[in-house]
């Protein structure tokens, strides 16, 4: 039997499985144009597929606590095609977060100064964190030109998740305006393309601001894509220990509201000012 | 980050008065990688006072003197000072006659509850505080259903119902063990209370001041009696006398939701339990009440739970319940706190989600509170959005002040209350607008409803967050 034999006996057989599955037109299919119900529509905490529960109210209240995917049912030992779609589709979103690149329009939109890492790609980034700790020599050129040494510095980076972006708009006015409060002005803010938090100790070193403030994309999981992280520290540098950061993590809608969020974190640079420390010694 | 806070409890009732000692232990119990989460993580007993009879220097006003002489007493046995309480409450509880000379009691008794005790009175927050205290809030919220606790004491019959912790209903009815009292050693009836009195008379029960204490006919009376509770949860139908024994006229008990479980406390509720107690050994009708709560087919209808606190369920409600925290993210000025009896001024979902509506609002009802002065505080209260974007806080931050502007210039601090997580940011929005010199409050993770009353405690733990009291007057 040559090549084109199997393909001719697999065209066959495919031909005579459709017709024998052919259903009538107007049986209730998903027709071309449909679109299949999208499963994420629900959130994990109001979907519950318990058949008989003896309190289903008392049940939803529980769920309102978590995001664990309880009362989720089964089918013998396995998940229903629903779950199994719905874990499926927040795996996609994780995915997705670490996989899309932040629309340099965005950046420039926001008026940020924009660098990047030492990294090329987004694998490169995926494979060496090392290099995602390190500025480019370009971008140290441009922020030692356009940031100059102030009380604090603030920093945005992609990290882990670029869908986390969505969070700075919220974040960095009630920042500001907590820190104004304060009686303290921010310098221009600084993005990192590519970055890991160490890339703060860098920009600590090079522009020399009392605090750095870096928001950054956190590593999404399967409750939301969306989660960010502000790591602080009191005069970052390079060979500080990972103990001298003091970090803020779980913010989006669902977790820690993005402006409240802020305006916590301009509470504790404040604190780290003041006190001229940061990390598991800053006692809070 | 720990902190341990001392409560106290001073409950005056028709019959007897009580104090305990609560050590509230509060604790961060975030990662440390978040935003503080400080929560109460131990209630615990210290100290619980002997069973008085309340000092009376007629059958309707409270002896102030011996009643402060008792509760120093309790202070001394429990080695506490007073400047330790931190939180708690005085409540006077029980007929309403007795609480005549409740602001001179209290008076008398205000610089021995501490810095910030609240001193209240009202059925609907007693019936609260008691049910919290009986345990009943707690089952509620382990069944995950309803339960309901009537709290049945010398003067008063308590009713209140939670719903997964929250309470959802109260309501108060003239019904206790000591509002027919007998002199055991003569065999007579010494006082009737005009309510019981009118009662006896429409059911044809003779019962009057002087007569002899019949004992069948006492059963008949404490029977009338049980059977006014019977028709308060729609166990039987509602009788014409039936709205004379609500507490607050007109304000019946409701039932928002079926009752789940039933529970009893108060002193009547051990004599519910134990039947084998002479039946004047009180020298009222507590002990013949209790015997027909037992015998009731009807009460018996709802499942039954124990209360965790009988006779002491209002004082360890008041003591060791009452205080809340506020949310982990807030903003305040110190120097304004301890606040106490700050009345509530709600916002709807609807007036809160329009900002013309909001400030329109503000103004309008700031005017009910002009008796007590431009500059008293007035608690702006609502739900609040979830995670709003900071241009939403901002303009919910104009508004308020906007509104309370009149008010802002006559010296009033700013006064927030938001059930949503957002006071941290609000609050410094808030500053922004007023500027840094004016004083004001704004906290979150408490639900209040429009005629409450917050009393707000000075800073605890490490000052993160605010202790907080809510008075609720009223049920909706």
């Amino acid at each position: 039997m040559n090549e084109d034999d199997i393909a001719r006996l697999v065209r066959e057989v495919l031909a005579d499985i459709t017709a024998r599955n052919a259903v009538p037109a107007d049986a209730a299919s998903p027709g071309e144009g449909d679109e299949a119900p999208d499963v994420t529509a629900v959130t994990t905490r109001d979907e519950f597929h318990v058949p008989h529960p003896a309190n289903r109210e008392g049940y939803l209240a529980m769920k309102q606590s978590t995001v664990a995917r309880l009362g989720v049912w089964r089918a013998g030992p396995r998940y229903n095609t629903y779950s199994m779609l719905h874990f499926r589709a927040d795996h996609a979103t994780a995915q997705d977060a670490v996989f899309t690149d932040v629309d340099p329009g965005w950046v420039t939109g926001q008026g940020f100064i924009a660098g990047q890492s030492l990294c090329h790609s987004k694998d490169e980034f995926l494979t060496r964190p090392d290099l995602g700790r390190k500025l480019n020599d370009e971008t140290r050129d441009l922020f030692r030109r356009e940031l100059t040494r102030s009380t604090v510095t603030i920093m945005v980076g992609d990290g882990l998740s670029s869908s986390a972006m969505v969070n700075v708009p919220e974040i960095l006015p009630a920042v500001k305006q907590g820190l104004q409060g304060f009686g303290i002005e921010a310098g221009p803010v600084a993005y990192v393309k590519y970055c890991r938090v160490g890339a703060m100790d860098d920009v600590g070193q090079l522009i020399g601001s009392d605090v750095v403030l870096l928001l950054i994309g956190e590593r999404p999981g399967l409750a939301t894509g969306e989660s960010m992280s502000a790591y602080m520290a009191y005069q970052p540098r390079p060979d500080r220990p990972e103990s001298w950061r003091t970090v803020v993590s779980n913010i989006y809608r669902g977790g820690t509201p993005p402006a409240e969020a802020g305006a916590h974190i301009a509470t504790l640079l404040k604190r780290m000012l003041d006190e001229k420390i940061s990390g598991v010694d800053l006692k809070l | 980050m720990k902190d341990v806070l001392t409560s106290v409890g001073i409950d005056i009732g028709t019959t007897t008065s009580q104090v305990v000692f609560s050590h509230i232990t509060i604790e961060d119990l975030s990662s440390g990688f978040t935003v503080p989460r400080v929560e109460i993580v131990d209630k615990e007993i210290v100290y619980r006072g002997d069973i008085c009879f309340t000092p009376l220097t007629s059958p309707t006003t409270i002896d102030a003197v011996a009643l402060r002489d008792l509760v120093t007493r309790a202070y001394d046995q429990a080695g506490v000072a007073p400047g330790e309480v931190k939180t708690g409450a005085v409540v006077i509880t029980g007929e309403t006659a007795r609480k005549e000379n409740a602001a001179e009691v209290l008076a008398h008794l205000s610089d021995l509850a501490g810095d910030f005790v609240v001193a209240t009175a009202g059925p609907t927050l007693e019936s609260v505080i008691a049910g919290r205290g009986a345990g009943a809030d707690a089952a509620s919220k382990r069944l995950g259903s309803t339960v309901a606790n009537y709290d049945i004491g010398g003067g008063t019959s308590n009713f209140a119902l939670f719903d997964r912790g929250a309470p959802a209903s109260a309501g108060c009815l003239d019904i206790g063990g000591r509002l027919v009292r007998i002199d055991r050693a003569r065999g007579a009836i010494t006082y009737v209370a005009p309510k019981i009195a009118r009662l006896c008379n429409d059911a044809g029960i003779r019962c009057a001041v002087g007569d002899v204490a019949d004992l069948a006919r006492l059963r008949r009376v404490a029977r009338a009696m049980c059977d006014l509770l019977e028709m308060s949860l729609g166990l039987a139908p509602k009788s014409a006398f039936y709205p004379t024994i609500l507490t607050e006229p007109g304000h019946d008990v409701m039932l928002p939701k079926p009752i789940g479980h039933l529970m009893f406390s108060g002193g009547v509720a051990d004599c519910v339990r134990d039947a084998s107690r002479e039946p004047f050994a009180y020298g009222d009708l507590g002990v013949l009440l209790g015997a027909a709560i037992r015998d009731s087919a009807g009460l018996s209808r709802i499942p039954r739970l124990d209360a965790a606190e009988t006779i002491r369920a209002t004082v360890v409600g008041a003591g060791t319940h009452i205080t809340e925290l506020s949310g982990s993210t807030i903003e305040y000025d110190a120097s304004l706190l301890p606040i106490k009896n700050v009345p509530i001024l709600k916002l709807s979902r609807d007036e809160e989600a329009d900002p013309a509506a909001m400030g329109t609002s503000i103004r309008d009802r700031l005017g009910w509170f002009a008796a007590d002065g431009p500059a008293a505080p007035v608690a702006i209260a609502f739900a609040g959005p979830a995670s709003p974007t900071f241009a939403r806080v901002q303009e919910l931050a104009r508004v308020i002040v906007e509104a309370m502007a009149p008010r802002v210039a006559e010296g009033a601090p700013v006064i927030v209350v938001t059930e949503s997580d957002l006071a941290k940011v609000l609050g410094q929005s808030l500053r922004a607008h007023l500027g840094a010199r004016h004083g004001f409050i704004c906290i979150d993770g408490i639900a209040v409803e429009g005629g409450d009353y917050v009393d707000i405690g000075a800073p605890a733990a490490a000052g993160v967050v605010l202790p907080v009291v809510v008075k609720t007057l009223a049920f909706r």
